[in-house]
């Protein structure tokens, strides 16, 4: 367990990749939209600004197997410290980066769009059960997309990148099978229908199981992963 | 003499080519190994397995007593960096030493200190920025300031010149004195290392080739030199790995040992004995076996 913490400080011993870049990608984003919103003559308009941190984890999911992997191997870490150490570090700034939404989210509210009227931080749906569920949703996504370029990474690492692509291409085909399956049984209504009832919230817990096989298949492949 | 590391019939083939063939050798504890051996030999993969940085497809490998795959226990008392070590993308080698820290017990922050000085490491660098050099500087501190009980130093030296290797060689000794462990130095420069190592390990297409005390395997072999009449007559019915000849004057490289008889012969023949160089003799040796290799596979019916 000590050494499983001691991969967590060593993912932050360089304080950019996990919180000065996030931090500045966030912060970027905020003041490019609110110069935009300031210059539109309208109000009311909803920027989608807030999720750019999370394409950035994305890359740190990647960064942190193609690179940081193998140093750790170097310093004698076993696979599984280095996997629960740096999944625990991808939770933990993935929470800060949660807490600072909310926050900004609540400051927002408080300020009429901070002054813009305009709507950063509380794009509907995600604020409709609270600032609670807010954060839950934008904790899981920014996980999300962390666990999904660290997946990629690892089946890329332990099988190449025509098993990487071949998947890739199968889950675009399964996924157009499924939007052919609803058209021919003329579900989209209920589809829709269920997806507004269901919520953000609730269609971001329905999203942990699908984060659990992708966390269970990179340990697997982990394990037997070359540095 | 207790062993830290012990390998039996360790095979690692690849799709195409078979890194290591069978080999079983076993490593003692407090002492300086070389394991030499030309490019591809397999040096690199025998030791990414030690540290189970790679994985064996057949034999068994027990290190302290243990299997080293995902045993902290073993692990946090070994070191590897390779000779092509990746490093966090934005770090510098100011963090690759802090995060080095954390995970050796026996760190020694001051020696690192010391080291960054005498290498002229430029720590606040970005690792990417870093030459050849500078980066083999890095891992070089990283082997020797985490005093691991078993270091691998992969080619260590690679872009840095005659001075920083030198010194390598020079805190090396010194502080393998004051705090004795086992090191495992893969080399191609093997004159250069020769001083430091106490056993030398040979790897030669997967193969153990030597496994031998440094100072029994230059004892192994002698060149007698002299007229050439003499010299052959002199290495008649002996095992003569090398010859060469410069006008009437001849060298030959003879294995085995010379004896106080061989000796009076060699003194009333008017011959004289050259030591041979390690490396010399390990190149020697690599030749023959290379050349008696396909010879050998001919006899198998």
């Amino acid at each position: 367990m000590n050494r499983t913490l001691s991969v967590v400080r060593l993912q932050l011993v360089n304080k950019q990749t996990y919180l000065w870049v996030p931090l500045l990608v966030l912060g970027g984003a905020l003041l490019i939209t609110m110069v935009i919103f300031a210059l539109l003559p309208v109000e009311g308009i909803v920027g989608g600004g807030a999720q750019a941190p999370m394409w950035y984890f994305l890359v740190v999911g990647v960064q942190s197997l193609t690179l940081t992997f193998p140093f750790s191997q170097a310093l004698s870490v076993t696979r599984r410290e280095f996997y629960l150490g740096t999944m625990l570090t991808a939770l933990l700034a993935s929470t800060a980066l949660a807490v600072i939404y909310v926050l900004g989210g609540l400051l927002e509210g408080a300020t009429g769009g901070f002054g813009t009227g305009s709507i950063f931080f509380q794009v509907p749906g995600v604020w409709d059960e609270g600032w609670a569920g807010a954060g839950l949703v934008y904790l899981v996504l920014s996980f999300a997309f962390f666990q999904v370029g660290f997946f990629c990474a690892t089946i890329y690492k332990r099988f190449g990148a025509m098993v990487l692509t071949t998947g890739l291409i199968l889950l675009a085909l399964l996924l157009l099978a499924g939007v052919w399956l609803v058209t021919r049984l003329e579900a989209w209504g209920r589809f829709w229908g269920w997806v507004a009832e269901t919520g953000v919230l609730g269609l971001t817990l329905w999203s942990l199981p699908l984060l659990a096989v992708l966390a269970l298949v990179s340990y697997a492949s982990l394990r037997l992963a070359l540095p | 003499m207790s062993s830290v590391i012990e390998v039996q019939n360790l095979t690692k083939r690849y799709r195409e080519t078979t890194a290591l063939d069978d080999v079983s050798f076993t490593i003692e504890k407090d002492t300086i190994y070389g394991l030499l051996g030309r490019n591809g030999a397999g040096k690199t993969t025998a030791m990414s397995i030690l540290t189970a940085q790679n994985f064996a497809t057949s034999g068994q490998v027990r290190v302290f007593g243990a299997t080293p795959f995902e045993n902290p226990s073993v692990l946090s008392r070994m070191c590897f960096v390779r000779e092509s070590q990746k490093y966090p993308d934005d770090a510098t080698g100011r963090h690759a030493l802090r995060m080095a820290r954390l995970f050796f017990p026996r760190w020694d922050d001051d020696f690192a200190t010391q080291l960054i000085e005498e290498f002229a490491l430029p720590v606040d660098r970005r690792i990417k920025k870093l030459s050849r050099g500078q980066l083999s500087a890095v891992g070089v501190i990283i082997g020797l300031a985490s005093r691991a009980e078993i270091t691998f130093f992969d080619e260590p030296y690679l872009g840095l010149d005659a001075v920083a290797r030198q010194l390598f060689y020079d805190r090396l000794l010194q502080d393998y004195a004051d705090h004795p462990r086992t090191v495992v130095l893969s080399s191609h420069l093997i004159d250069e290392v020769a001083p430091l190592l106490e056993r030398v390990l040979v790897i030669e297409q997967g193969q153990i080739l030597l496994d031998e005390d440094t100072d029994a395997l230059r004892g192994r072999a002698a060149a007698v030199v002299g007229d050439s009449a003499a010299v052959e007559g002199f290495v008649a019915g002996r095992e003569v790995i090398y010859t060469e000849s410069l006008g009437r004057v001849t060298s030959a490289t003879v294995l085995g040992g010379l004896s106080e008889q061989d000796r009076q012969r060699l003194v009333a023949a008017d011959l004289d004995v050259a030591p041979v160089s390690l490396q010399q003799l390990v190149v020697r040796l690599t030749r023959r076996a290379a050349e008696s290799a396909p010879k050998h596979k001919e006899l198998v019916p």
